[in-house]
C-alpha cells in the first residue's frame, strides 16, 4: 500500500478546497480600490429588477428611479427640488388657467440625434390613456380634459385636450384649473416617447438598442436581474451640467451582500440599510435619511364592531406610543405619525405636517381609557367584541403589530389577536372588507396633500376602511380647484381635520429612505419621495 | 422499444404535473394584477385580463395554456411585461447552469474524493477528518456558509468580489457555496457505497491475484461503488442547475431560483408554469439519461421494457 500516495492525496483535496487562506498578506483591501484619478461613475443598488423602463407603464420606484435618468418631461426639478421647465423652454397659461401652451425647446434632441417634437407628447400621452395600452398611471392623467372617457373606453381619442399645434408647439386642456400642474408634470408618466420609434415597435423599451430617450443619460446595458447601465447622453440639451459618464444600477437584493459591497467598495451608493447596522453607521458622515413621503398606518374598517364606534376608534388612536415605536422598533430615522399628510409639504405658512397640529392623536392615556368606556356604553357593550390586527407577512411589520399589541394591553386593557397573510392573499382579503384593523402602507408619488389624502376618498379604489364622508370629498374637490396656494391649504387642512376627527384609521409612523454614499461623490440631489437623482453628480476625489 | 415507451411515459409525467400546477396555481387566492395601489380603471382592467386570456372560464384558458405550450410558447410575464417567460428562462438558466455545473464538479471531484479516501483508511484519522469535513457540510446551511464565505474572501482578504455576476470571479463564492452540502452526500455515501464494495470476495480474489493496489481500486473497487451514487446525483444535478433561491439572492447572481418563488408570491401566472415545466423537464429528461449511462457504467444492466 502507498501509504505516502494516498496521504499526499488527501492533503491536496485539503488545500485546494481551501485554498486562499495562505494568500492573506499578498492581497489586502487594493483590489477594490480599482484605477484611480476620478473616473466619473458610480455604481448604486436598484436591489431588484426593474419591471418596465417604458414611462408608460413603469408603476414602481425602482424602474422610476432609471427613468427619471433617461427622460425628461416638459417640466424637471432643479437641485432644490422645485419643478422647473424641462424640455420646453417655455410655457403660457391662458386666463381661466384651463388651457397651458408649452413650446418645446429648439434643441430638446432624443438620444439618437433627432428633434423632441410636441407630436412625440402628444402622442406618448395618448399612448398612456389609450385602453389597449393598460397603463396603471392613466388615472393620473384625469385631469387633462376628455382623458379619463378616453382611458375608459367611453370616448374618443380625438376629445383629449392635448394637442400639437406644430413641431413645437404643444396644447395642453385641463378639465378645470388646477394648482400643481408643473408638479405633476414632472411625474415619468408625462414623460415623451419616440412617436416614430414607439409606433412601429412595440418592445422599444425592452432592449438598449431600440431604448431611445430624452434625459441626461441614456440606457446602454440591461443584463436581467444583474445591471442596468446608462450613460452621459451627448444629444442632451443641458449635456454641460451633466458630469458622470457612467451609471450602474446594480440588483443585489440581500441586504447584508449589498451592504458588504459597499463597504468592500463594490458599490458607491447603497439604500434600506440592514436593521442591525444602522445603529453602528448612525454617526458616520456617509450616512443619510431623507424623509419619503408616505404613511404606515392601520386602517379600521368601519363597518366591523368594534370599530362601528367614532370613540372607540378615537380611543385606539390614542393608546398608541408612536416615538416609541420609530425609537426602539423601526429605528431607520422614521418619523411618528399623528396626522395623515408626511412632512415635506412646503406651504406659504410653513411645512403642511407641522401646521396640523391642531388635530394631531398624539398618546393620551387616560384619554383613551375614558374614550373606549364612552364608546362601549354607547354601543351596549359589556365586554369589547374581539378584534385582530391584520398585517401582512413580514418581520418588520410583525415587530410592529407586537408593539401595538402590547401597548393596547397596557393603555386600555384590552387584548388584541394578530394574525398575518401573505401580500396578495392579503391585498385580497383587505379589498373584500375582511378584516377589522389592518396595515397599509401609502406613498404619494409627488409631493402635495392631494395624493395623500385622495386615498379615503369615498370612491377611491385604495379606500378599504367602508368610510365614506360627503363633507370630506367636497372640501377635496374645491381643493383641486382652488387657484390660491393659502387658500388650497386652508382647505386642505379643513379635509384633513375631518378625517381625523372620524378617524377610520390610525396613523403610525412617515417613512424615510436611508443611504450610505461613498463620501468622494458630491452634487447628488436626494429628492423627497424619488431615489437619488446624479444629474448633477460629480466625483471629486478617489 | 424501452426508449419509445420510456418517451411517452416523460410526455405523460410532464403533461399531468402542468395540469395539476395549472389548476393548483389558480385556486390560490389573490390576483395578479392586485396591488396596494389600486388605480387601474375597470375597463383597464378588462384590457389586461383579457391580454392574459384571464377572464375565460378555467376549463377554456387551460385549453388555450395546452395549445400555446406545444408550440413551446409560455407567455409573457405579467410581472415584467415586456419578458417573455422563455427569454426569463433562456437568461436565467445560462446562470443557473453555469453555477450548478461548477458546482457539481466541485462537489464530485471533492466529494468523490473524500469518500474513497475515508474508505480506503477506515477507521484511521483520515477517515475521521474527512467525515467531519463531510458532517460539518452537511449541517452547515448554505445561508450560514455563504455570508462566512463572503467575509473572509471578499470582505476580509478581498481576494474575490462580494456579489453580482459578469466575470468568472463572480461565480466562484456561489459555487462553492453551492456545492458544500451535495460535496458532502456524495463523500458519505461513496465511502459506504466502497467499504461495501472492498469487502467482496471479487476484490480479494483481485488482490490475491497480484493486481497492483491502484489497478485494483480504480478498477474493481471504484467502477462498482460508484453505481449507486449515480443513481442520485442525477436528481442532484437537477436541483444544482435550475438555481436555488438562496444563494442567487446572497450572491446577487441572476439565476432562475427567485423566480420559483417570486412568480407565486406575484401570482405571475405563465412564469409559475413556465418554471415548472422548465424543472419538470429538465427533471424527467436527467433521469432518463440516468438510465440509460448506466448501460455504459454497467454492462450487467441491460435496457428492457420489463423495468430497470
Amino acid at each position: 500500500m502507498k501509504k505516502w500516495l494516498k496521504s499526499l492525496l488527501f492533503a491536496l483535496t485539503l488545500i485546494v478546497g481551501l485554498a486562499g487562506c495562505s494568500e492573506e498578506s499578498s492581497n489586502d483591501s487594493s483590489s477594490s480600490e480599482k484605477d484611480s484619478s476620478a473616473e466619473q461613475e458610480i455604481v448604486v443598488n436598484a436591489m431588484s429588477e426593474p419591471p418596465d423602463l417604458d414611462p408608460a407603464m413603469a408603476t414602481d420606484t425602482t424602474s422610476g428611479w432609471i427613468i427619471d435618468h433617461t427622460f425628461e418631461g416638459l417640466y424637471t426639478k432643479d437641485q432644490d427640488g422645485k419643478p422647473v421647465l424641462g424640455a420646453a423652454s417655455d410655457v403660457q397659461v391662458s386666463d381661466d388657467k384651463k388651457t397651458y401652451t408649452f413650446t418645446i425647446r429648439e434643441d430638446a434632441k432624443w438620444s439618437d440625434g433627432s428633434p423632441v417634437t410636441a407630436q412625440d407628447f402628444e402622442y406618448a400621452w395618448k399612448r398612456v390613456l389609450n385602453p389597449e395600452t393598460g397603463s396603471a398611471f392613466a388615472f393620473y392623467m384625469y385631469y387633462i380634459k376628455g382623458a379619463e372617457a378616453y382611458n375608459k373606453g367611453k370616448g374618443s381619442v380625438e376629445d383629449v385636450g392635448v394637442t400639437a399645434k406644430d413641431d413645437k408647439t404643444l396644447e395642453v386642456e385641463f378639465q378645470s384649473p388646477i394648482g400643481y400642474v408643473d408638479e405633476l408634470l414632472t411625474m415619468w408618466t408625462f414623460y415623451p416617447v419616440k412617436k416614430e420609434l414607439v409606433k412601429s415597435n412595440g418592445q422599444w423599451a425592452a432592449k438598449p438598442d431600440t431604448y431611445v430617450s430624452n434625459g441626461p443619460f441614456k440606457l446602454t446595458k440591461w443584463n436581467h436581474d444583474s445591471e442596468v447601465v446608462i450613460k452621459r447622453n451627448d444629444n442632451y440639451w443641458n449635456k454641460d451640467v451633466v458630469n458622470l459618464k457612467k451609471v450602474t444600477y446594480k440588483m443585489v437584493n440581500d441586504a447584508t451582500t449589498y451592504y458588504q459591497m459597499f463597504k468592500s467598495g463594490e458599490l458607491d451608493l447603497i439604500q434600506t440599510l440592514p436593521t442591525d447596522v444602522i445603529a453602528q453607521e448612525k454617526d458616520s458622515e456617509e450616512y443619510k435619511v431623507t424623509p419619503y413621503f408616505g404613511t404606515y398606518m392601520y386602517m379600521f374598517n368601519v363597518e366591523k364592531e368594534p370599530f362601528t364606534n367614532k370613540k372607540i376608534r378615537k380611543a385606539f388612536n390614542l393608546a398608541i406610543d408612536r416615538e416609541l415605536i420609530t425609537k426602539n422598533v423601526t429605528k431607520a430615522g422614521e418619523k411618528p405619525a399623528y396626522s395623515f399628510v408626511p412632512p415635506g409639504v412646503e406651504t406659504p405658512e410653513g411645512d403642511f405636517q407641522k401646521n396640523a397640529e391642531d388635530y394631531y392623536v398624539k398618546k393620551d392615556v387616560e384619554k383613551a381609557k375614558q374614550l373606549l368606556k364612552e364608546g362601549m356604553k354607547e354601543e351596549g357593550w359589556e365586554t369589547l367584541p374581539e378584534v385582530t390586527l391584520l398585517y401582512n407577512t413580514s418581520e418588520n411589520h410583525k415587530r410592529v403589530a407586537e408593539v401595538v399589541q402590547e401597548m393596547y394591553k397596557q393603555n386600555l386593557g384590552v387584548d388584541i389577536n394578530l394574525s398575518n397573510q401573505e401580500w396578495k392573499t392579503y391585498l385580497d382579503t383587505t379589498k373584500q372588507g375582511n378584516f377589522q384593523m389592518a396595515r397599509m402602507g401609502w406613498i404619494g408619488i409627488f409631493v402635495d396633500p392631494v395624493v395623500i389624502l385622495d386615498y379615503y376618498l369615498g370612491n377611491s379604489p385604495n379606500n378599504r376602511t367602508n368610510w365614506i364622508n360627503e363633507e370630506y370629498d367636497n372640501l377635496i374637490k374645491q381643493a383641486k380647484v382652488e387657484q390660491d396656494p393659502a387658500k388650497r391649504y386652508e382647505l386642505l387642512h379643513q379635509a384633513e381635520s375631518v378625517l381625523m376627527e372620524d378617524l377610520p384609521f390610525t396613523p403610525i409612523y412617515h417613512y424615510t429612505n436611508n443611504y450610505l454614499t461613498d463620501q468622494s461623490y458630491e452634487g447628488i440631489v436626494y429628492p423627497v419621495n424619488r431615489y437619488p437623482y446624479f444629474k448633477w453628480a460629480k466625483k471629486v476625489s478617489e | 422499444m424501452y426508449i419509445v415507451k420510456r418517451i411517452l411515459t416523460m410526455l405523460i409525467t410532464i403533461w399531468v404535473i402542468a395540469t395539476l400546477t395549472f389548476f393548483v396555481m389558480k385556486v390560490i387566492p389573490g390576483d395578479p394584477f392586485a396591488s396596494d395601489a389600486d388605480v387601474l380603471p375597470p375597463e383597464v382592467l378588462e384590457n389586461m385580463r383579457d391580454k392574459y386570456n384571464l377572464d375565460e372560464p378555467i376549463a377554456v384558458q387551460y385549453v388555450l395554456y395546452l395549445r400555446d405550450l406545444v408550440t413551446f410558447d409560455l407567455g409573457y410575464s405579467i410581472q415584467s411585461q415586456t419578458r417573455s417567460v422563455n427569454a426569463i428562462l433562456a437568461d436565467g438558466a445560462t446562470a443557473s447552469a453555469l453555477l450548478g455545473i461548477q458546482a457539481m464538479a466541485i462537489a464530485l471531484v471533492f466529494g468523490l474524493l473524500l469518500g474513497i479516501l475515508a474508505a480506503l483508511n477506515h477507521n484511521k484519522i483520515i477517515d475521521y477528518v474527512s467525515m467531519f469535513i463531510a458532517i460539518i457540510g452537511i449541517s452547515v446551511p448554505s445561508f450560514i456558509l455563504a455570508p462566512l464565505l463572503i467575509k473572509y474572501f471578499a470582505v476580509e482578504w478581498g481576494l474575490l468580489p462580494v456579489a453580482s455576476w459578469g466575470s468568472w470571479e463572480h461565480s466562484i463564492l456561489p459555487s462553492l457555496a453551492l456545492a458544500a452540502s451535495p460535496l458532502a452526500v456524495i463523500a458519505r455515501f461513496m465511502r459506504s457505497s466502497m467499504l461495501e464494495v472492498m469487502n467482496q470476495n471479487y476484490i480479494r480474489t483481485a488482490d490475491a491475484k497480484g493486481l497492483s493496489t491502484t489497478k485494483l481500486v480504480i478498477r474493481h473497487g471504484i467502477r462498482n461503488a460508484i453505481l449507486p451514487v449515480v443513481s442520485f446525483i442525477g436528481p442532484l444535478f437537477v436541483f444544482l442547475i435550475t438555481g436555488t433561491f438562496v444563494i442567487e439572492k446572497i450572491f446577487a447572481v441572476p439565476g432562475i431560483g427567485r423566480y420559483f418563488v417570486d412568480s407565486i408570491f406575484n401570482r405571475d401566472y405563465p412564469v409559475i408554469m413556465g418554471t415548472t415545466i422548465f424543472f419538470s423537464v429538465i427533471l424527467v429528461v436527467t433521469l432518463f439519461l440516468i438510465d440509460i449511462s448506466y448501460r455504459f457504467i454497467d454492462p450487467r444492466i441491460k435496457l428492457t421494457s420489463g423495468g430497470d
